[in-house]
């Protein structure tokens, strides 16, 4: 990915995840009014529900793309460069395959959920399943990126940076 | 299935210390214990979205949201600037100031982190143009901001709630009394390192001064009362009230101070995804490891073996609060708890003791963590913010610590003090 490119992409993932909070923060006001106007919203708990799935899967790749995740770098950053870039690499790997793994499945349960609608939406619960696949393959290119920048820079102690 | 899943945690321990990011660690320790014990791994990614897909955890992103809305619009000075007015006056004022500052704000933000990054520049500024060394003015302002997660709302209070299936509401009324108390222990120990580090005083503003702060930060000082009355009446619910509070924080910023401007709204709502996505990835994870630690049953079995090692529910509360100090101070708070409470909260249950009240009593361990070396983060942020070296803040934090740990012991011995009103206001 060309570094303009990746801001590009950076920017339209925050602005997606920005919006996502907004209709969060909308969906669960009109719950909030309708009440009050005792015409409560029957679908604004099951909305939030979808919106959340959204939101954290979201938030999950923007973090991913930052590099911020929590993670204790404390015993990592004690060993010398070799070692260190060793453990990141195997780091990496584990991170691919949980990418892959919950991309892999998503598609799955989307299958079989697919014919399912939601009670109060006219949606299918597939759509909850789908926020799931692009943060996996996210996980996984990202992690493909790191190693790859891993085997061909010099190590980098203390983290990684943004292509 | 307890001998597998026994075996798999010490994996998982090992990844998490070789610094697999967290989120990953729970989900591939999830993953191989599904796939060792022959089951669908589909439930990976099902768990996971159903650990999102609940109406209490939407509180937690919009607590974040409304922390930032705060933190952009400036609303601080106006609360340090009625803090100093009323107390400012008497020996080490600035000091007392600075907590009573941290104790207002943290009814308005739910993390420690929000509450020393909101009002840290302005409390130690004014803290070291009255003379205070640069470290006890940062140190002040690190314990001070420990009250953050305490008093509600609070954010970790709202994970621990989701994931214990706790009341968050009754979470939030525990923890009223405790981040009270925590704010007056620190003030005593304020009043004696005033007295030996020579701390000044200044004149008494009188009544007039604090009326006029007390009206020129009105709407600010009512944010407490309308999240804490909201909610405590029975008006709305946690999750609807961290909804009110961020439409409360936009109408403070855009309407009645108006310090918040459009352009700000972008970073503002991008930050808060961020860091929704971060804890609640973590949540998410936790979801699907704590399906697959129950159905190993390894909280049926560990939790005979704890009862039948340590008799008494004091001496395990102790040790528990041993544990999770420890356990604090090399991981991230909601991180730790997330790993912990599986393990502790059957046990604490099975003692007799209240899962609101040892959730208080997690909720405070762990925090404490962040103001103790090497892991601590509001460490690390009043070290920027005061412009002091980290090791030097590891020396100054440490005095402060001995109030924090005495109103925890108070709080693990005797259960009243974080009981009692959850049970005066819900009549339970």
């Amino acid at each position: 990915m060309t570094p303009l490119a990746a801001t590009r992409f950076d920017r339209v993932l925050q602005v997606v995840a920005g919006m996502f909070v907004v209709l969060l923060l909308a969906t669960v006001s009109a719950g909030i009014v309708s009440r009050a106007l005792n015409h409560p919203f029957s679908w604004t708990d099951e909305a939030s529900g979808f919106l959340m799935v959204w939101l954290a899967c979201l938030g999950w790749m923007v973090a991913t793309r930052r590099g911020v995740h929590i993670r204790i770098r404390f015993f990592q950053d004690m060993l010398p460069a070799r070692p260190w870039r060793r453990t990141e690499g195997m780091i990496q790997i584990g991170m691919a395959l949980f990418g892959t793994v919950i991309a892999w499945n998503s598609i799955h349960l989307m299958r079989t959920n697919s014919d399912v609608e939601a009670m109060t939406l006219p949606i299918s619960t597939a759509w909850m399943y789908a926020a799931l696949l692009p943060a996996g393959l996210m996980t996984l290119v990202q992690a493909c990126l790191e190693l790859w920048r891993q085997m061909r820079g010099p190590p980098r102690l203390g983290g990684t940076e943004l292509p | 299935m307890t001998g597998l899943m026994l075996k798999i945690s010490g994996g998982w321990l090992l990844t998490i210390l070789a610094g697999l990011p967290l989120f990953a660690s729970m989900g591939l320790a999830a993953l191989l214990f599904l796939w060792i014990g022959g089951m669908p791994i589909t439930v990976l990614p099902q768990k996971m979205a159903g650990a999102m897909n609940s109406f209490p955890i939407v509180a937690a992103p919009l607590f974040i949201l409304m922390g930032n809305i705060l933190g952009a619009a400036k609303i601080t000075d106006r609360i340090v600037a009625f803090a100093s007015a009323v107390i400012g006056w008497v020996r080490g004022g600035y000091a007392h100031a600075s907590i009573l500052t941290s104790m207002i704000f943290a009814g308005m933000v739910g993390s420690a982190v929000a509450d020393a990054a909101g009002s840290g520049a302005i409390e130690i500024r004014a803290m070291r143009n009255a003379g205070y060394k640069p470290e006890t003015a940062a140190a002040i302002t690190a314990a001070a901001a420990t009250i953050g997660p305490i008093i509600p709302p609070s954010l970790p209070m709202v994970i621990y709630g989701v994931t214990a299936d706790v009341s968050i509401g009754k979470l939030f009324m525990a923890g009223l009394i405790p981040g009270i108390l925590m704010g007056l222990a620190l003030m005593v120990m304020v009043v004696f390192v005033a007295k030996r580090e020579g701390m000044g005083r200044k004149p008494f503003a009188g009544f007039k001064a604090i009326g006029r702060t007390f009206m020129d930060g009105f709407f600010a000082l009512m944010t407490p009362v309308v999240i804490l009355g909201g909610m405590f009446s029975g008006i709305f619910t946690p999750t609807e009230a961290a909804a009110v509070a961020c439409l409360y924080a936009l109408f403070l910023g855009f309407v009645v101070y108006r310090t918040l401007e459009f352009k700000q709204l972008g970073p503002i709502l991008v930050d808060a995804a961020e860091t929704a996505g971060l804890v609640l990835v973590l949540v998410m994870a936790a979801g699907a490891l704590g399906w697959c630690i129950s159905i190993s049953r390894l909280p049926q079995t560990l939790t005979p073996l704890i009862v039948g090692t340590i008799k008494s529910p004091i001496a395990f509360l102790l040790m528990a609060n041993v544990l999770m100090l420890l356990v604090g101070c090399f991981m991230e708070a909601l991180a730790a708890m997330l790993i912990l409470i599986p393990l502790l909260v059957p046990a604490a249950i099975s003692y007799g003791i209240s899962p609101v009240q040892f959730g208080v009593v997690m909720v405070l361990n762990l925090i404490l963590g962040t103001i103790h070396p090497p892991i601590g983060v509001v460490l690390f942020v009043v070290t920027r913010i005061a412009n002091v070296s980290f090791e030097t803040m590891s020396r100054a934090i440490l005095p402060w610590l001995v109030p924090l740990l005495v109103v925890l012991l108070a709080i693990s011995i005797w259960p009243p003090l974080t009981l009692w009103l959850p049970r005066i206001l819900t009549g339970s």
